[in-house]
């Protein structure tokens, strides 16, 4: 049998179970003495175990094997295996660097004898005591491997009592069936205050689905069930919904929205000329295509939707690594990990949002005994939460910790020349637009872990591009909050096209406040810049003619002017023609080396030429 | 042969109705416990069908009862009797090994819905 086409298959399921491991290491971690963790580990290196064994993977198979003989020694008593906790996440990385190794062919090549020798001595230490209370793992693994792994969402009645309980009976039934993993969110989460009866399982069982809802039924006050990825909705009565599941390949979907993309454009063209053509016929077929092809792209975007957790997975780790660096103490708690995003988004977001999350555990969380002084609990707390409406989506990352000192920030800022030295006071805008400068940090010392403030800035460009932002609210001594707005997905921006010269540029209309007419008459100065008075304002001018340099004369007579606004600045933008509004697909863009940083993009225009996409926030 | 259960709780209040909730449903309660390790030594005499177990009882409770039961005898059938509140409580008896729980107060249909399920 050819292996190597479920290469790709085994590294996605081996993803998820070496991060399963990751989050019962953590829990592990954080409750030494409680047996769930440990047996969560112990089932999550199984499974990944069975997986690699099938695959012929013997380097990886051994690894895991001898990981999961120490766990079972541990079961007794999960305490006394503590002090093994950092063995086990080095396991778990070693098995994540490997698989990526052994689906290239290059398990025989791996070496994991340091790592063994080390599970050796520890499975000495461990004292030998009985068999695991969970099924005995017979090695029928490449079978189980085989096994379909199906996604359940279960809803608890929103009336009934002890949801989370409840929620712990139906995993046990559905265990009954089969070896459950991927809980979310996790089994620890059940009985919070705040766990609303969804929760949702990987199942790896032989069961039809009509003997696995009937499983699960048996709990009692389970409202639906589901065999979907999707979000489960509260519907009334033990409705069951199901829909069938293929995996993509993702680069097929972004091939296909990027079609989608050049078909919305396409349609843009075609309403255009069926607009000027008398042809009933040809207008009628206009429509259609252009009613269809707006269902499509819906459907495309829909299909790419992602829940974050997909992201948020590596978080908890990312926390923890860097809290014992720093001798810090940190709570991480993570919400609302099943909101939906854009696939392409979320990639994005991923280094931003590690770099935020380093922030606030090297800048933020004070150490313990500074906490402790203030008053605070010696554990900071860090949480990440995902929340959405309907088209949008807000990223909170916030911790309790100093809060970021506006003094010192101005001073830098100040001294570097970024801000004129009589600035009294720091707006939250401001703020943000310094601390993502590339480079800047007021850290006294610049660690290696953050204070080099990368690639923020890159991110609030890329928002504001698709009609998103970046907040920021701090108190010192209480903590920060940054919030990333996104749209709920990368569909078509509303722009308003502006000519200067031969060329037409795209300027989202989330930043413009409104457009005007440039009398000469109303033309003054502010610091030397020219500046325009505004219902008795004064608001700085940027001639995008001059600031592009762009070749050839300004038309004569009045020039129409665009007024851009960011936050609290605005600034009034002189073009040679507002063309109008249009709505526009946002392509990927890099800009040139030596080009202007006044583009956060490029779209192709109904007529098939490209148009850059101005970046409100370069301009103010 | 009517269905036999054991009723453990500290009140005798709530094991007598829970008693009469049974009964009237035609289980035959074989035995009483008020407190833990009572429970634990009843049912290890009794053997019975099902046991209805409180949280909090005094000289071991109800969830350190479950597991010594489950320990020798992972077929046992607990019920476990809650009040508003004891979320945790019930979701570690549940880890221990207790089948179903239902919530004070008790409605009768309620309570016998979760016996069914425990003993179906």
């Amino acid at each position: 049998m050819d292996l190597s086409r479920y290469a790709a298959l085994f590294l996605t399921e081996s993803r998820e179970q070496l991060g399963a491991c990751g989050q019962a290491l953590l829990e592990w971690e954080r409750q030494p003495a409680a047996l769930e963790p440990v047996v969560g580990l112990y089932r999550a290196m199984h499974t990944f175990k069975g997986m690699a064994a099938a695959m012929g993977y013997s380097n990886l198979t051994e690894l895991a094997h001898r990981s999961e003989s120490v766990l079972d020694l541990l079961r007794s008593d999960p305490a006394a295996g503590r002090e093994l906790i950092d063995l086990f996440f080095r396991v778990v990385d070693g098995l994540e660097q490997g698989a990526a190794v052994a689906v290239e062919g290059g398990d025989p090549g791996l070496d994991f004898t340091p790592l063994l020798a080390e599970l050796d001595e520890a499975s000495v230490a461990a004292a030998p005591t009985g068999s695991w209370a969970i099924p005995a793992p017979t090695i029928a693994a490449p079978a189980e491997a085989a096994r379909p792994a199906r996604e359940v969402r279960v809803v608890i009645r929103p009336d009934a009592a002890m949801r989370g309980a409840r929620a712990l009976i139906a995993l046990r039934k559905a265990e009954s069936l089969g070896t459950v993993r991927a809980v979310r969110p996790a089994v620890t989460a059940f009985d919070q205050d705040g766990f609303d009866g969804r929760f949702g399982f990987a199942l790896v069982s032989d069961a039809p689905e009509a003997e696995i809802v009937a499983a699960i039924l048996t709990a009692g006050d389970v409202q639906t069930i589901e065999f979907s990825a999707g979000e489960a909705t509260g519907r009334t009565g033990a409705a069951v919904e199901r829909s069938r599941q293929i995996r993509i390949d993702l680069r097929r979907l972004d091939a296909m929205m990027n079609r989608v993309g050049e078909l919305v454009v396409a349609r843009g063209r075609l309403l255009e000329l069926a607009e000027q053509s008398d042809s009933p016929e040809l207008k009628a077929v206009a429509a259609r295509i252009g009613r269809v092809t707006s269902d499509l792209h819906g459907e495309v975007t829909q299909a790419r939707l992602t829940p974050v957790w997909q992201v948020f997975d590596r978080f908890p780790r990312v926390v923890r690594d860097l809290a014992r660096q720093l001798g810090k103490r940190v709570r991480f708690e993570v919400e609302g990990e099943d909101t939906q995003l854009d696939r392409a988004l979320l990639d994005d977001l991923g280094e931003p949002l590690i770099h935020l999350l380093r922030n606030a555990v090297d800048h933020g969380i004070e150490a313990p005994t500074v906490r402790q002084r203030q008053g605070k609990p010696e554990e900071g707390l860090i949480r990440v939460s995902a929340t959405s409406d309907r088209s949008t989506v807000l990223i909170r990352v916030s911790d309790d910790g100093a809060g970021v000192d506006r003094g010192a920030v101005l001073a830098m800022a100040v001294k570097r020349g970024l801000l004129p030295p009589e600035t009294a006071d720091l707006t939250d805008e401001a703020l943000l637009r310094i601390l993502a400068r590339p480079g800047f940090s007021t850290a006294q010392v610049v660690t290696d872990i953050s204070g080099r403030g990368m690639g923020m800035d890159a991110v609030m460009s890329r928002l504001r591009s698709i009609g998103g932002g970046v907040d920021i609210s701090t108190t010192p001594g209480r903590g920060s909050e940054f919030t990333l707005r996104l749209p709920m997905t990368l569909a078509i921006v509303r722009v308003l096209l502006a000519r200067v010269g031969t060329e037409r540029y795209a300027i989202p209309l989330s930043g413009i406040a409104e457009t005007v007419d440039y009398h000469s008459d109303r033309v003054a100065s502010l610091e030397g810049r020219e500046a325009y008075i505004l219902r008795e304002r004064l608001v700085p001018t940027v001639r995008l003619r001059e600031h592009l340099g762009a070749r050839g004369q300004r038309p004569p007579g009045r020039s129409p002017a665009v007024i851009v606004e960011v936050g609290d600045r605005r600034v009034v933008v002189v073009v040679d023609a507002v063309l109008g509004q249009q709505e526009i697909v946002v392509e990927p863009f890099d800009a040139p080396k030596g080009m202007l940083p006044v583009f956060s993009g490029a779209t192709i225009l109904g007529d098939g030429v490209p148009a850059l996409i101005v970046d409100p926030a370069a301009l103010v | 042969m009517s269905q036999t259960v054991l009723v453990c709780d500290d009140a005798i209040f709530m094991r007598t109705m829970i008693t009469d909730i049974l009964q009237q449903a035609g289980f035959e309660v074989v035995g009483e416990a008020e407190t833990g390790r009572e429970a634990v030594e009843k049912y290890r005499a009794l053997k019975p069908d099902l046991v209805t177990m409180d949280i909090v009882m005094p000289d071991m409770g109800g969830i350190e009862a479950v597991r010594e039961i489950c320990k020798e005898a992972p077929e046992a059938r607990i019920l476990m009797c809650s009040a508003m509140g004891q979320q945790a409580l019930v979701v570690e008896a549940i880890q221990a090994g207790a089948k179903d729980f239902v919530v004070k107060p008790f409605q009768p249909s309620r309570v016998l819905e979760a016996v069914q399920r425990v003993l179906g």
